[in-house]
């Protein structure tokens, strides 16, 4: 006797060797579907072919067939022997478990495509990104080309307007030089800040940490917009607190050029009162000191509205802003970029008609040793004379070549200047120099190509400083320029003591 | 009327059901239902004047070194081995599948399938069938009812042979 659920999903038939049906017995699965004498084919028309095929006496199974009955469709497991009169078939309704199969099947497979589909996508993005880099560099290209093209026009411009400035002219010719100047540096902070924020977007921008003396730092940019500013009813202070460190790791020209934004930034905005920097510990564990710079004024104030906006890039509060004091609106966004560079923050308070606090948060590495600091005593730069200097200048440009022969002129330099690579080759190779200065793009020969051929020179001028005079100013630029031989460079554009203060600093 | 019994075998995914039900029912669907176990379709062609009843077996796909049950193959008469034109690893170790199938079913000859054309153009085509070492048969498309007929009539002129 086999019990009722196990009927259910058995049934075993007997067929003759052409699959007519012989006997039924035992179980009940799928009954109806078979008959005495009739062919089993018509339900198991999978069967066709097969029980022909069968070899004697061997068991043999067929799995997951799909069997109809009542018009419903079972997966059964058939099991058949085959002597040699007929043939033994053992069907097995197995649906249940067939179907766990088939879900956990169509899930495997769907997956597969899901992740087949999930690697295309991936390819695609990343020809998405490629395309977006290499867009990218194009930009950065272009830039550092526009940048190039724009230096040197602009060098022009501050260069001669210094030298109107110092000429006996009227007032109203002295007030044009002034906002000439004035335009030409706002133009000049422009094309900075472009450049500084295409190379942070790009991810080329790296800080270059040493020990620097954050007090000198900071005094000296109260001390440079002391002196800038004109405006007698606005007084500057600096409030730098004891257990501040002197020395510390850092970027120190990106750590100034962020007090010098924000310095910048409250007194263009303060009419009358105080702006203030003041430095202080906020605290300290064995590797960083984390400081806090505060920048206040008592100037026009913002909006809570408008502090939420002042670091998004080419944000001004208003539309005035820009006629007036010029400038893209990067300056707050880059300041707010360099300070992520350095794992600080910004944020700012502010009351309308009453003036804005900016707080800046850094870590800054310790200095732990003395080794530490013996690169970092900063170089004082020796107002040695350089009077009767022998010095070369080679630059394929008349107009800025007048700029440096008016600067040398009150210094009484002997000066020789040549107008492209070539001839500056011929001077090198028969004359001797105190100091070579080079453009960098000159006919003939450039100034990468000269500085590289010192060895062929006069003997005595291959140990000489060349210095190189150029609007590449890009830090990796620099490296560059420097690791093939020159001493520094001069970037355009340059006025005339900062001209004076590289070439004072490569003789000392 | 003879009855033949022919296998369709290959990865999963590739379209053996669609051409079956091409075949048998002039239909299409763009759902990808995987097949568990064997589903058995059959349809009468005609062939150099016979009638011959094609009891077309459609085995589950298979994954990777996964082998087809021999016990499938009892009684058969030819076998279609598809694969998917646009997915390389479905044809990636062909010689070894044909090779395999062979054995399994004492077959002589396996028609060999490459479907999906719709997905591919002319150039993508002619790389694919460039880079597989052995000779395909038929390039179809259940989609678009491309060959399709053509294919079960090579595979029914292999189960008269």
């Amino acid at each position: 006797m086999i019990p009722a659920k196990v009927e259910d999903v058995f049934i075993e038939i007997t067929t003759n060797l052409k699959g007519v049906i012989l006997k039924i017995s035992p179980g009940t699965f799928a009954k109806n579907n078979f008959k005495l004498q009739t062919s089993i084919y018509k339900s198991c028309d999978f069967l066709e072919g097969v029980l022909e095929a069968l070899e004697v006496s061997k068991k043999f199974l067929l799995e997951g067939m799909i069997l109809v009955s009542n018009k419903k469709e079972y997966y059964v497991d058939i099991e058949m022997c085959k002597c040699d009169i007929n043939v033994i078939i053992l069907i097995h309704d197995r649906t249940k478990v067939y179907k766990f199969i088939s879900q956990l099947n169509q899930n495997r497979n769907d997956l597969f495509f899901v992740k087949r589909e999930l690697a295309e996508k991936n390819k695609e993005l990343a020809n998405l990104r490629k395309i977006a880099d290499k867009a990218n560099e194009e930009k950065s290209r272009f830039l550092a080309m526009m940048s190039h093209e724009i230096r040197n026009p602009l060098n022009v411009i501050l260069g001669y307007s210094a030298m109107i400035s110092e000429e006996q002219v009227n007032n109203t010719v002295k007030e044009y030089s002034k906002l000439l100047l004035r335009s030409g540096n706002n133009l000049k902070v422009i094309v900075n800040d472009i450049l500084d924020l295409s190379r942070i977007e790009a991810g080329k921008f790296k800080l270059l940490e040493s020990a620097v003396n954050l007090k000198e730092i900071s005094e000296n940019s109260i001390r440079n917009y002391t002196h800038q500013n004109k405006n007698s009813e606005v007084t500057l202070a600096l409030e730098f607190a004891d257990n501040v460190p002197t020395f510390v790791f850092a970027d120190g020209v990106r750590i100034n050029q962020v007090l010098s934004n924000l310095l910048s930034n409250a007194l263009k905005f303060t009419q009358k009162g105080l702006v203030s920097l003041k430095v202080k510990k906020i605290s300290e564990d064995e590797k960083f000191v984390h400081l806090s710079f505060l920048i206040s004024d008592s100037g026009r104030g913002m909006t809570k509205e408008q502090t939420t906006t002042i670091f998004e890039e080419y944000e001004q509060n208003k539309q005035s802003d820009y006629r007036f004091f010029g400038g893209a609106g990067l300056g707050l966004s880059i300041v707010k970029r360099l300070l992520k560079e350095m794992n600080g923050k910004i944020s700012v308070e502010s009351v309308l008609k009453k003036g804005t606090i900016f707080k800046v948060d850094i870590p800054f590495i310790k200095i732990k040793s003395k080794t530490d600091l013996a690169f970092t005593t900063e170089k004082k730069v020796l107002a040695k004379s350089l009077k009767g200097m022998r010095i070369l200048v080679a630059d394929d440009d008349g107009l800025n070549q007048t700029i440096v022969a008016h600067i040398f002129k009150k210094e009484h330099v002997i000066l020789t200047q040549v107008k492209d690579g070539l001839e500056a080759f011929n001077a090198l190779e028969t004359r001797v120099f105190d100091i070579v200065i080079l453009d960098i793009y000159m006919p003939n020969i450039t100034g990468e190509q000269l500085v590289q051929q010192k060895h062929n020179y006069k003997k005595k001028n291959s140990t000489i400083p060349f210095l190189a005079l150029t609007a590449n100013t890009a830090p990796e630029d620099l490296i560059r320029y420097k690791s093939i031989g020159f001493k520094d460079v001069i970037g355009k554009p340059y006025t005339a003591s900062e001209f004076l203060n590289k070439i004072h600093l490569v003789l000392d | 009327m003879i009855a033949k019994k022919v296998l369709l075998v290959g990865n999963f995914g590739v379209g053996k059901t669609s051409l079956i039900r091409r075949f048998v029912q002039n239909k299409f669907s763009e759902d990808y239902i995987s097949t568990i176990g064997v589903r058995v379709s059959s349809k009468v062609v005609e062939f150099e004047n016979n009638e011959v009843k094609l009891l077309i077996w459609d085995v589950a796909g298979t994954s990777g070194d996964e082998k087809i049950p021999k016990a499938y193959f009892l009684g058969a008469s030819a076998a279609m081995f598809v694969f998917d034109l646009s997915r390389s690893e479905t044809y990636l170790t062909i010689e070894n599948y044909i090779e395999s199938i062979k054995d399994l079913s004492g077959l002589k000859e396996v028609t060999i399938v490459g479907n999906k054309r719709d997905l591919l153009t002319k150039e993508e085509l002619k790389t694919v069938t460039d880079s597989i070492s052995v000779k395909i048969n038929i390039i179809t498309s259940a989609k678009e009812d491309a060959n399709v007929e053509d294919a079960f009539l090579k595979l029914a002129s292999q189960a008269l042979k």
